[in-house]
């Protein structure tokens, strides 16, 4: 079975931000808590050159999934089209999964005191959408959803 | 571009239960991206874009995904004011639409009675798809005074090219330019009037090759191929001595050279003024560079122009408009596929015609405020504000008694702010319409509850100049909210001036498209549409100017006593023209940098804006903080000649050390006092709007370059803003909860409805 994940082109990134505004109307997180964020890579000096690039953060449902394998209780799994979950009612709030992600793409939620994270919109996968952010909204068309033609 | 089209409305119908999907086109900005607006049971749940929308190709902004956190936000206007205190004391009891209309009427017909209709004057900020009612509406009531951002944003660009080509040239990105030279614009983050940044992000794609000037390094300027980091103010100086390079490699087109222009001779010899060495010398941008830039620009084929607002906020406004306009004409860029198009509306009503300019009487229009002064101006309808101002504060030339704002925040968008504050302090009678009581309407007499794009009906972009015309349709009714067409329509039968109105504000936009030979309904059966596109139509017709050519030198301008050609001219208030203020003072002050989320004073309340920029950013280079002591994310004073200001300290090397950026328009309307921090952060406080400090044709006052200090405040994280999170703004608002937030305004009035509206978009 095909393989989904998000393939950002970050180099065409404009810094917009529309993808964390797509993301907030689909998943509601709360303030102070994206689950998609847009930062900014310098500007710094490179070959007489000043460079800067955005870089668009999100979770990269890995393969292996560390944070599922440091999760105690369950709350994170994998699924069969390589979309890691994470449920947000089984978290206790450890933190265990935070440490354990290197592209540091779990968020703390401290109002519910959970750990949350994109879940790649699995519940519009599941019913033949894609996800917010890739949904056409980016206007460099940089963000994309690897897999979709399984959607069709 | 059919790999993009995304955006399964039937499929998001099912999923989520939405009962109706309406086709509108948003307004979030000066309008432009067709949009998909979900609802279930009368409500606005979702929006989206529209796939064949065939300006923004259902792409979208963090503006216009926010829509719903604006329709529906809990500190939201929905029904009339009047002030019980005085002025900004915060103290509102709610009105009728019939006593807050019939008020108004009263007052502005007892002020034409006594004072003249000139001492009326109606005012928007920038253009919200309202422009040429409210012109209408002044039009026929006999006031020439609408004051507007137009002095200094947009009408430059269609003064500009009016007189030098006939319209407004536009980037023809659909044929893809090979050469795009981007000019003091942040194309990809801003609005830029007829513009989005989809498709110059796609003709990117497609290999076009980027020229940047910008004093900024954004991110448009480090994937350029050419990035000129100029010093902020010398465009004029820059473009000459690009057309310079141009005229002495041979690299123009001679043919419409030969054929198409006038005045060529006069135009070398002023470009001629301009050789490298003193091009750089003024610019700061090195030799080297110019030249590649403007070989680049000449020799590849097409190549195009996309131009912004940052220079038209100058002394040499005009100038650098029309400097830019030479360098499309002489290279033959001009109404070619892939160029600088001139595009033809649909035959309908257009802005001019609706805008009713012939009603106003001669003897009115002499009268318009500073006409006989900034001449390019006038003879375009556009005041400059400081003379509002000054009417109001001195009663010359002729007192102003009554100021209408219509989606307008001028104490935070308009320079030197605390003379803004003063005359609408003692202005004798103020309406204000907006979404919200902002620090403006915190001055008013009367506020007015205006609607947004999900509440109104109108022919959207039909003000622009990309000849597309795209249906925006209501969906939703909140609390008592009007749209601004609706509201001036109302009064206008108030004045007794119903015979150039409507019944019904629908009548109107029947009688703007009859031409076309549909009604309203019938062009919201459509989804958009455009009369066929012909190119070079100069070669038939010449241009619509007095001589029929492309005036690189203008006849207009030389008639109004003005420089025929473009001539760079030092900013008032640069180290250069005033070194001795430069001791003190020893920055350049840059203002107004555009940022996702916000447009100008709006959607500081919208949470998930305000999300992507929580506070005012000063960008700061290192070298320069470091030599003031400044951290990075420090609040920092800025300080003018004019007063001192706060905002937070971003260190960046995307900027010359010389040079400090600062965001404009910042309000806090989490801070529940009628200030709302109006003075805190707000850079227009930093601004001197002398006439002096303006161009002489256009009046543009010069907010983009002045003179600062900045220092380290005492408090570093002693922040500006309020706790924005705790204003409880992002919790779900139900329908029976909307409302001003005020008890007292409340109290005893029916709950404010939102109602499904029955119009079907499709």
């Amino acid at each position: 079975m095909s393989r989904y994940r998000l393939r950002i082109l970050d180099k065409l990134c404009w810094g917009c931000k529309t993808c964390e505004v797509a993301c907030k109307q689909e998943n509601r997180a709360p303030t102070g808590v994206k689950l998609i964020e847009v930062s900014e890579d310098g500007p710094y000096w490179r070959d007489d050159e000043l460079r800067f690039v955005f870089r668009v953060e999100r979770c990269r449902h890995c393969g292996t999934a560390p944070c599922a394998d440091a999760c105690p209780t369950g709350a994170i799994s994998q699924r069969q089209d390589g979309i890691v979950v994470l449920d947000r009612d089984e978290c206790t709030g450890c933190r265990d999964c935070l440490a354990a992600c290197s592209f540091d793409a779990i968020a703390f939620d401290d109002a519910r005191g959970v750990a949350t994270k994109c879940n790649l919109c699995y519940h519009r996968i599941d019913r033949g959408l894609l996800p917010a952010c890739a949904d056409n909204v980016c206007l460099a068309h940089c963000i994309h959803l690897h897999g979709a033609d399984i959607i069709d | 571009m059919t790999e993009f089209r995304y955006a399964n409305a039937p499929r998001e119908m099912e999923a989520y239960g939405y009962d109706r999907v309406v086709k509108s086109h948003c307004r979030m900005c000066h309008g432009g991206c067709g949009m998909l607006v979900y609802l279930k049971d009368g409500r606005v749940e979702k929006v989206g874009g529209d796939p064949d929308c065939p300006i923004s190709h259902g792409t979208v902004c963090s503006k216009g995904l926010a829509s719903v956190q604006l329709a529906y936000h809990p500190d939201r206007l929905t029904h009339p004011l009047r002030r019980l205190g005085p002025k900004a004391s915060g103290r509102w009891e709610r009105i009728s639409w019939d006593e807050a209309l019939d008020t108004i009427a009263e007052r502005m017909l007892a002020y034409r009675e006594e004072h003249g209709a000139e001492s009326v004057v109606l005012g928007y900020g920038t253009g919200r798809e309202n422009e040429a009612v409210i012109y209408r509406f002044a039009n026929y009531f006999g006031s020439p005074n609408v004051l507007t951002a137009g002095h200094f944003c947009y009408g430059p660009r269609i003064a500009t090219t009016v007189i030098t080509c006939g319209s407004n040239v536009i980037v023809d990105y659909d044929n893809n330019p090979r050469c795009i030279m981007v000019w003091g614009n942040n194309v990809t983050i801003s609005n830029p009037d007829c513009y989005k940044g989809e498709p110059f992000s796609q003709a990117l794609n497609a290999g076009a090759k980027l020229i940047v000037v910008d004093p900024r390094l954004t991110r448009v300027a480090a994937r350029a191929d050419i990035w000129l980091q100029l010093r902020p103010g010398t465009d004029t100086a820059l473009a000459l001595g690009m057309a310079n390079v141009i005229i002495e490699e041979e690299l123009y087109d001679h043919d419409f050279v030969a054929n198409q222009v006038h005045g060529w001779e006069e135009f070398k010899a002023r470009a001629a003024e301009y050789p490298l060495e003193k091009t750089t010398e003024i610019t700061w941008v090195p030799q080297e560079k110019i030249r590649a830039a403007a070989r680049l620009f000449a020799t590849t084929k097409p190549a195009a122009v996309q131009w912004g607002v940052a220079i038209e906020q100058q002394v040499t406004c005009a100038d650098n408009n029309r400097a830019l306009l030479a360098l499309m004409g002489i290279t033959g860029n001009i109404d070619v596929p892939g160029g600088q198009m001139l595009f033809k509306q649909p035959p309908i009503r257009n802005v001019s015609q609706f805008g009713a300019h012939k009603a106003l009487p001669p003897e009115q229009a002499a009268k318009r405020l500073g006409g006989d002064v900034f001449r390019l101006a006038g003879n375009f309808g556009i005041i400059n504000p400081k003379f509002v101002w000054d009417a109001v504060l001195t009663e010359q030339p002729y007192p102003v008694k009554m100021l209408f704002f219509i989606s307008s925040n001028p104490l935070m968008t308009r320079a030197n702010a605390r003379e803004v504050y003063s005359a609408l302090e003692k202005v004798d009678f103020m309406a204000v319409a907006d979404f919200f009581v902002t620090p403006t309407a915190e001055l008013a007499d009367i506020v007015l509850p205006a609607a947004t794009w999900l509440e109104m009906d109108y022919i959207g972009d039909f003000w622009k100049r990309h000849g597309w015309l795209l249906p925006r349709r209501k969906v939703i009714q909140v609390g008592e909210c009007r749209s601004d067409h609706e509201m001036l329509n109302d009064l206008a039968h108030r004045v007794g001036m119903g015979e150039h109105f409507w019944d019904d504000f629908e009548q109107g936009l029947d009688w703007i498209l009859e031409p076309s030979g549909i009604t309203f309904q019938e062009f919201l059966q459509m989804d958009h549409f455009r009369r066929a596109v012909t190119y070079q139509k100069y070669l038939v017709k010449g241009f619509s100017t007095p001589t029929r050519k492309f005036e690189l030198y203008s006849t207009k301008l030389e008639e109004w006593g003005y420089d025929p050609l473009p001539q760079y001219r030092e900013p008032p208030e640069s180290p250069v023209s005033r070194p001795e203020l430069a001791r003190d003072y020893p920055y350049v002050l840059i203002t107004g940098a555009r940022q996702p989320g916000f447009f100008h004073s709006e959607n500081r309340q919208l949470p998930w804006a305000r999300e992507l920029h929580p506070d005012p950013i000063v960008e700061i280079h290192p070298a320069t903080a470091e030599k003031e002591g400044i951290r990075d994310g420090d609040w920092v004073v800025i300080e003018s000649p004019r007063g001192r200001i706060r905002q937070k300290a971003k260190l960046t090397e995307g900027i010359l050390p010389q040079v400090i950026a600062a965001q404009h328009a910042w309000w806090f309307p989490e801070k529940r006092d009628p200030g709302h921090g109006w003075d805190e952060s707000n850079v227009n406080i930093l601004i001197d709007n002398g006439y002096d400090h303006c161009d002489p044709a256009m009046g543009a006052t010069s907010i983009r370059t002045l003179l600062c200090k900045v220092s380290p405040e005492d408090l570093r994280d002693r922040s500006a803003a309020g706790d924005w999170t705790a204003a409880g703004w992002d919790r779900p608002v139900t329908s029976s909860d909307l409302g001003r937030g005020d008890a007292s305004a409340r109290a005893g009035a029916p709950p404010a409805g939102v109602h499904s509206d029955s119009k079907e978009g499709e």
